[in-house]
């Protein structure tokens, strides 16, 4: 009998077994839609030798004692038909089978990831090899190994498994302390359906909006959408009650520190104002964010959060306490304090871009994330081909912030296009 | 196709803006058989009827008790026979009810839970009754009982394989334990020794062994698996 070959979980991956509820844990989702009908065939050849690869993504979570850890599937599980919305519950019966999700629908392609595995950032660079070898095995277009997509026959270098957070934490952890922020609420939908609201946008036009108020896009698309939530809660909460506006920003630290870890490697920060203090305009709002997004995404700053998360790893004590009082602890921690510091999440994956030859059998390219526990909006951002798909999810019927969000994109001048997975 | 109201592009074919719900105005426009994007294949929703039925199992279960004690107690002024009727009533809710408010259920516990149930109906009944059989003759059986079960799911639940071996095993260690079992009843109520626990032990070791060989014998297991998985 083969070696079983396992995974120590990396630092940000600890807290989402923990955390994990009755009908809700952190699962996102990458699409994209191929020139032709998906061949699963191809599908499933293609991941059979990626998961040779790329070893810690076809991998199901086992409990130990004292930690979950990730085991090595001797197989990955076979592409499945998709599902009529997207992130369905991952519960933890399948988790124990597999943390990863191969769909075809038609055109479409789809993975969907339990977020201990990876993160955003090294999910799309897995999406993007997968897309290639497909297209190998479909079109017999080779790709050659350079930037994201890499040599199929090599071996996964330790950089890539390894965990980012204990090689670049700082000397001192950094206080946690922050205000809470004002939370959206609306009419819960029962019957578990995501309700997914996709914005097409014009990706140049979109940068040069950005630039015109001096910013990146995830700052400005922050800044309209924290505007948006801002006008949100002028018309249900009285003056005197305004709570701060934030948005919670994944910052891919690959961007910060050199390292080319698959495996989780992202913080979230969180930017925002208070309109309790007087009427802030877009302007102000995009300017507040960009500023604050200069000092929390400093290398310094970042490396004192990181070993925030890292110390209680090497605590003697914390290491020794059985995996469920760890994971009531996390729990308690999370849904107190770390649930409560965003209005909601905005990841931005960037430019998603795929070499020439390949390029030409992928016509788009989304990210959608799901849902926070006690938030019921989300958002999440990917660019592909000139165009910038951003997806709102939320598990509410009201479609109030998607509406403001949008026809004010529409009002600054950038066109958008509406896509939905309602059913009329 | 844009709405009016948010500005934003539509698919075309849609009826209304799915931000704002402003229906679209131009009717000739709409495709009776536009492209979903999405697949139409739903996934299993899950079942809140379950709580209801286990909520109302238990309010019934819990009438009937509170019916039992109030007669008793008009009836005799104390707890008569309505204390056998409520453990007893508590006894099947523990084991028909309780095991299904848990989404997961782990077999060790909830038989080991069911057993020490049973094990405190059953002392209840002997002190209440003034009998003397509890502690040489209940209490052995049960423990007995609880062991084999518990023991048998631990192994059948965490050690992968050996299937075969464990069922034998655990047949060999039933008939040994019929011994002990008609052991406890000749110190407890005076019968006879050897009158039928060798007859068991013979029939449950036979058993055991069959598996066993099935263990060993591959062709004969996959045969057996065959024919009667579940």
């Amino acid at each position: 009998m083969s070696r079983k070959e396992w995974f120590r979980l990396d630092t940000a991956a600890l807290i989402f077994p923990a955390i994990r509820h009755h009908n809700w844990n952190n699962v996102f989702r990458l699409s994209a839609e191929m020139a032709d009908e998906v061949d699963p065939d191809a599908l499933n050849r293609a991941a059979a030798d990626l998961a040779r690869r790329f070893p810690t993504f076809f991998v199901r979570l086992r409990k130990g004692f004292f930690w979950y850890y990730l085991e090595k599937l001797e197989k990955p599980a076979p592409a499945l038909r998709d599902f009529a919305y997207p992130l369905t519950y991952m519960p933890a019966k399948e988790l124990r089978k597999s943390c990863i999700r191969l769909f075809y629908h038609e055109n479409r392609i789809a993975m969907e990831l339990f977020h201990s595995v990876s993160d955003g950032g090294g999910a799309s660079v897995f999406f993007k090899n997968l897309l290639v070898r497909y297209i190998f095995y479909k079109y017999g277009v080779v790709t050659p190994p350079q930037g994201d997509i890499a040599d199929i026959e090599a071996k996964p270098s330790p950089e890539e498994l390894e965990d980012g957070f204990y090689r670049f934490a700082g000397p001192k952890p950094m206080g946690r302390n922050e205000e809470n922020s004002y939370r959206m609420t609306g009419t819960h939908d029962d019957t578990g359906f995501k309700h997914l609201v996709t914005g097409i946008l014009p990706t140049d036009e979109l940068i040069k909006k950005s630039h015109e108020y001096g910013a990146t896009v995830t700052a400005f698309l922050s800044g309209v959408m924290a505007e948006s939530i801002m006008k949100l809660q002028r018309r249900r909460v009285p003056e005197k009650m305004q709570k701060p506006v934030k948005i919670t920003i994944a910052a891919n630290l690959r961007h910060i520190f050199p390292t080319k870890t698959m495996r989780n490697f992202v913080l979230a920060v969180n930017p925002g104002f208070d309109p309790g203090y007087g009427s802030y305009s877009l302007e102000d709002i995009v300017r507040i964010i960009s500023h604050q997004l200069a000092v929390d995404l400093m290398p310094q700053t970042m490396s004192g959060r990181i070993m925030t998360n890292v110390a209680p790893q090497r605590n003697p004590v914390v290491r020794l306490m059985p995996r469920f009082i760890k994971d009531m602890a996390m729990s308690m921690v999370y849904f107190s304090v770390g649930e409560r510091k965003g209005s909601i999440n905005i990841s931005n994956l960037g430019q998603m871009t795929l070499d020439e030859s390949a390029a030409a059998y992928v016509k788009r390219i989304e990210f959608i994330i799901g849902e926070q526990y006690t938030y019921p909006n989300n958002c999440a951002v990917a660019s592909y081909g000139g165009r910038t798909y951003i997806n709102l999810i939320r598990n509410i019927r009201e479609t109030e912030l998607e509406r403001i969000f949008f026809s004010r994109l529409v009002s600054l001048g950038i066109p958008v296009e509406i896509e939905t997975n309602e059913r009329e | 196709m844009y709405c009016v109201k948010c500005g934003v592009k539509l698919q075309e074919g849609t009826r209304s803006c799915p931000l704002c719900g402003t229906p679209v105005l131009l009717p000739d426009d709409i495709l009776e058989d536009r492209e979903i994007t999405y697949s139409d294949l739903f996934p299993k929703e899950h079942n809140s009827a379950r709580y209801l039925g286990l909520s109302l199992a238990t309010a019934l279960m819990g009438a009937a008790a509170l019916v039992c004690f109030i007669m008793c107690i008009n009836m005799y002024g104390e707890i008569a026979w309505s204390g056998y009727a409520m453990l007893g009533i508590a006894l099947g809710w523990i084991w028909l009810v309780f095991p299904f408010w848990f989404p997961h259920r782990n077999p060790i516990i909830f038989s080991g839970v069911d057993l020490v149930a049973l094990g405190g109906y059953l002392l209840y009944i002997n002190c209440k009754s003034g009998g003397h059989w509890f502690l040489s003759f209940a209490f052995p059986l049960v423990g007995i009982v609880t062991l084999l079960i518990c023991g048998v799911t631990a192994l059948y639940r965490y050690v992968p394989g050996g299937r075969a071996f464990i069922t034998g095993g655990f047949f060999i260690l039933v008939g040994g334990c019929c011994i002990l079992i008609e052991f406890f009843q000749h110190i407890t109520f005076g019968s006879e020794m050897f009158v039928w626990s060798l007859y068991a032990v013979t029939v449950f070791a036979a058993i055991g062994l069959f598996f066993i060989i099935a263990g060993i014998i591959r062709p004969l297991r996959d045969f057996l698996h065959r024919k009667f998985f579940f």
